[in-house]
């Protein structure tokens, strides 16, 4: 009888509620999205009789994400990277949220900051609520610059005094370098954008032969090249944030992602962060801002459901759980003034750089158009054979250009 | 229903499961992508047929020539060199040893391990840092001694032939006996050269840093028939991890040879060397015919080692045809060319069809 009764009242809920399917990608990220859902989402959500499934998708997310859309099998609310989220508003995947906005009292447009929902804007409509946000910045190992008695970078820094600094840091005999660059242009490109850069010019084309870049091509690799810095797989590790943990160089351009990774693998390491170095010539710095959304399938049958789901996963509390577990920056306004900004600990401190370098300089979205990732491979090539010693700058560009000029024409 | 009628039946009966997948997934999967070859097609919007403009399009593409020419360069490296490798192997397995169980399982063990923790494994081989620069710096630091070593041994061993010799033994050359005799001796003679400072380790060498995967350099340095070093370094894996289950095949072909055929060479005094060109290898020739058609499938449509290897080295230097299909359906950050990637898998199912069907020719004539 008392079992009879518990499956009689289990089962009510389940039957009158809408299901909205939430997927994201795997690793670290689905216990802290399942605590979201299970602290702020499932109670917000419970007066509309929704019920949240998280299917979190372990490896080749958003090829998972461009099959299932195609077969009609996908999620309701999904993310989607800035880097490749213009196939997806062009194609009319993603359902535009302006009239969803316009009703809804939790979220306005206005509490998200600007710079990020413009990455997820197209033709005037928004396609995507940034949940969250990262820019690079200098990290620095302070127990390396104390022993070289240097000053630790600073964001007075210009391109030159920094490379001074990492000079008298590093001791290559000893296998100590100043700072651990990877041939990517999602770490040099910052760097080009600092000199004045312009990815694109008004026909859709780019111009590797314009004076910041080729400057910032010059000095990136020449830091290289000295002895100054090294390749990351030299060291046998795959990006910066590795070779930084190993305490073999001194510095490594990262972004927050840095941060977690460093609680596990190196707990005792003493670092700060800066913002990354002024161009001297422009007095610019440059970034990239790396974001990713929540967005609505367009195809989806529950979407008012779906976006009731999302104004939880972006609420204000939501938000401000993550940002006071170190996870990642918020992409509300309003948390700007959080405390959390205000302590005293490395993390903190390294989140309110990462967090000042969205509004400082030149900065721009990891993002590269109709080419998307096609766009940095012939400039990570030519950033291989420089650095490697293969080619010289004027071959390596000459021919990173004519790569370009191909993808271009297709 | 006559007694034929119903074994054929009974057949079919017990094919359907697999004709059911193969219809499925093989035969519809080949037909859309041959249709989708002709059409323009993103997965999102309703393809559009555009002819054999993507077919115009890729044989002007210079990564698809690029994937091409990587694609039949390796194909015939590697199919060439697994399946000498692969005999070789069989051969030497065939012998009746003490232990050869033990050298039979340890020789099969690449094959049965998974490709992608191969993979791994030998990136890390491969750093600029790792196992493979390291040999090769020690092999520069200790060279006077290896050297010194290597030429103690020829000596002695000469020395210690020719004794034996002149006391009335029929010492060869390589009489292992005596060539660990001389090692030993030469190792020690070595000690005292390294002790006495005649001989010492160079420390001042510079550490190798050759890069065996960031590069797009070539090896030897011409384009045809050569590779970039990264797909070469792919080759040598490759053949490591399908050699031995070619060996296997092998290994069963030589048992079935009739031991009488041998028997009569053997009366006929038939070399070594004639036995095996004139009984082994064209009793062999089923086997070789399956070993280099398995060969040819397997390598043109080699896809994993490339994937796994990724960023690590770069595309254009190591970049298949089974690659370039994956990277036009999901290239990063773009829209999906379906169309593209469907012709040039249509190419790909071409080139191998054709390919076999003229190594049929040359292995069956």
């Amino acid at each position: 009888m008392a079992a009879g009764l518990v499956v009689l009242v289990a089962s009510v809920p389940a039957l009158a509620s809408t299901v909205v399917r939430v997927s994201g990608w795997g690793g670290t990220d689905i216990a802290i999205v399942e605590e979201l859902i299970e602290r702020f989402v499932r109670p917000a959500v419970k007066p509309y009789d929704i019920e949240v499934k998280y299917e979190p998708i372990a490896e080749e997310f958003s090829g998972y994400l461009f099959n299932s859309l195609s077969a009609g099998t996908a999620p309701d609310l999904f993310y989607v990277d800035i880097f490749w989220a213009e196939p997806l508003m062009r194609t009319g995947q993603l359902e535009p949220l302006d009239p969803y906005l316009a009703k809804s009292n939790v979220l306005r447009k206005d509490d998200i900051l600007p710079k990020l929902l413009a990455g997820f804007t197209y033709n005037g409509k928004i396609y995507g609520i940034p949940k969250d946000f990262n820019t690079l910045a200098v990290f620095y190992n302070k127990d390396l610059f104390d022993e070289a008695g240097v000053a630790y970078p600073d964001a007075n820094d210009t391109w030159d005094t920094f490379a001074e600094k990492l000079r008298k840091v590093s001791r290559p005999e000893d296998g100590i370098y100043g700072i651990a660059l990877p041939p990517e242009y999602a770490r040099f490109g910052a760097f080009a954008y600092s000199a004045g850069f312009k990815l694109f010019d008004d026909n859709g084309k780019s111009d590797l032969s314009q004076p910041g870049f080729v400057e910032a091509f010059k000095w990136y690799t020449g830091l290289v090249k000295s002895g100054v810095a090294i390749q990351p797989a030299d060291i046998g590790q795959g990006w910066g944030g590795g070779a930084f943990a190993t305490e073999k160089v001194a510095t490594a351009i990262e972004g927050a992602w840095i941060l977690g990774f460093l609680r596990d693998q190196a707990p005792n390491l003493r670092y700060g962060a800066t913002l990354i170095p002024k161009n001297p010539r422009t007095g610019q710095r440059g970034n990239f801002i790396y974001t990713v959304s929540w967005s609505v399938n367009a195809a989806s049958k529950v979407k008012a459901e779906a976006f009731k789901v999302l104004e939880a996963l972006t609420s204000p509390e939501a938000q401000q759980w993550v940002l006071r577990r170190g996870l990642a920056l918020p992409s509300r306004k309003s948390l700007l003034n959080d405390p959390y900004f205000k302590q005293d600990t490395p993390e903190a401190k390294a989140n309110l750089v990462v967090f000042q370098g969205a509004s400082d300089g030149n900065v721009h979205p990891f993002q590269f158009g109709r080419y998307g990732g096609d766009w940095m491979t012939p400039v990570n090539e030519a950033l291989t054979a420089v650095m490697s010693g293969e080619m010289n700058v004027d071959q390596a560009l000459a021919q990173a250009q004519r790569q370009l000029n191909e993808l271009a024409s297709r | 229903m006559t007694e034929k009628a119903q074994e054929a039946l009974t057949a079919y009966v017990f094919l359907l499961p697999y004709l059911f997948t193969l219809v499925i997934f093989f035969v519809y999967g080949f037909m859309r992508t041959f249709y989708f070859s002709f059409t323009e097609y993103n997965l999102f919007e309703a393809p559009s047929w555009v002819g054999l403009r993507n077919y115009a399009a890729i044989m002007t593409e210079p990564r698809f020539l690029t994937a091409l020419r990587n694609s039949i360069t390796f194909s015939v490296v590697v199919t060439t060199a697994q399946t000498v490798l692969s005999l070789a192997l069989a051969l030497a397995l065939n012998q009746r040893l003490r232990g050869i169980t033990f050298f039979r399982a340890a020789y099969y063990t690449p094959s049965v391990m998974s490709s992608v923790v191969i993979t791994l494994m030998f990136m890390w081989l491969f750093q600029r840092t790792g196992a493979m620069n390291y040999l090769l710096t020690q092999v520069l630091v200790f060279r006077e001694l290896i050297m010194a070593f290597l030429l103690g041994t020829a000596v002695l061993q000469g020395a210690l032939v020719w004794w034996e010799r002149r006391h009335g033994f029929a010492a060869a050359w390589w009489e292992p006996s005596l060539l660990v005799t001389a090692m030993m001796l030469s190792a020690a003679a070595t000690v005292v050269l390294r002790t006495t400072g005649v001989v010492a380790a160079d420390l001042e060498v510079n550490p190798v840093a050759t890069p065996w995967l960031n590069t797009r350099r070539y090896f030897p340095d011409w384009r045809f028939p050569s590779a970039p070093i990264p797909l070469e370094a792919l080759m040598i894996l490759n053949t490591w991890t399908t050699a031995p289950t070619f060996m296997l095949l092998y290994l069963a072909g030589l048992q079935d040879i009739p031991r009488d055929l041998y028997e009569a060479a053997w009366v006929d005094g038939a070399s070594a060397w004639q036995q095996f060109r004139h009984i082994t290898l064209p009793q062999l020739r089923h086997v070789t015919f399956l070993v280099v058609t398995l060969g040819l499938i397997g390598t043109l449509q080699m896809f994993d080692q490339v994937a796994v290897i990724g960023d690590q080295a770069p595309l254009d230097s190591i970049i298949t045809l089974a690659y370039y299909v994956y990277h036009n359906v999901f290239p990063g950050g773009a829209i999906p060319r379906i169309g593209q990637a469907a012709a040039a898998a249509v190419t790909l199912a071409v080139l191998t069809l054709a390919v076999v069907l003229v190594q049929r020719r040359v292995v069956e004539r």
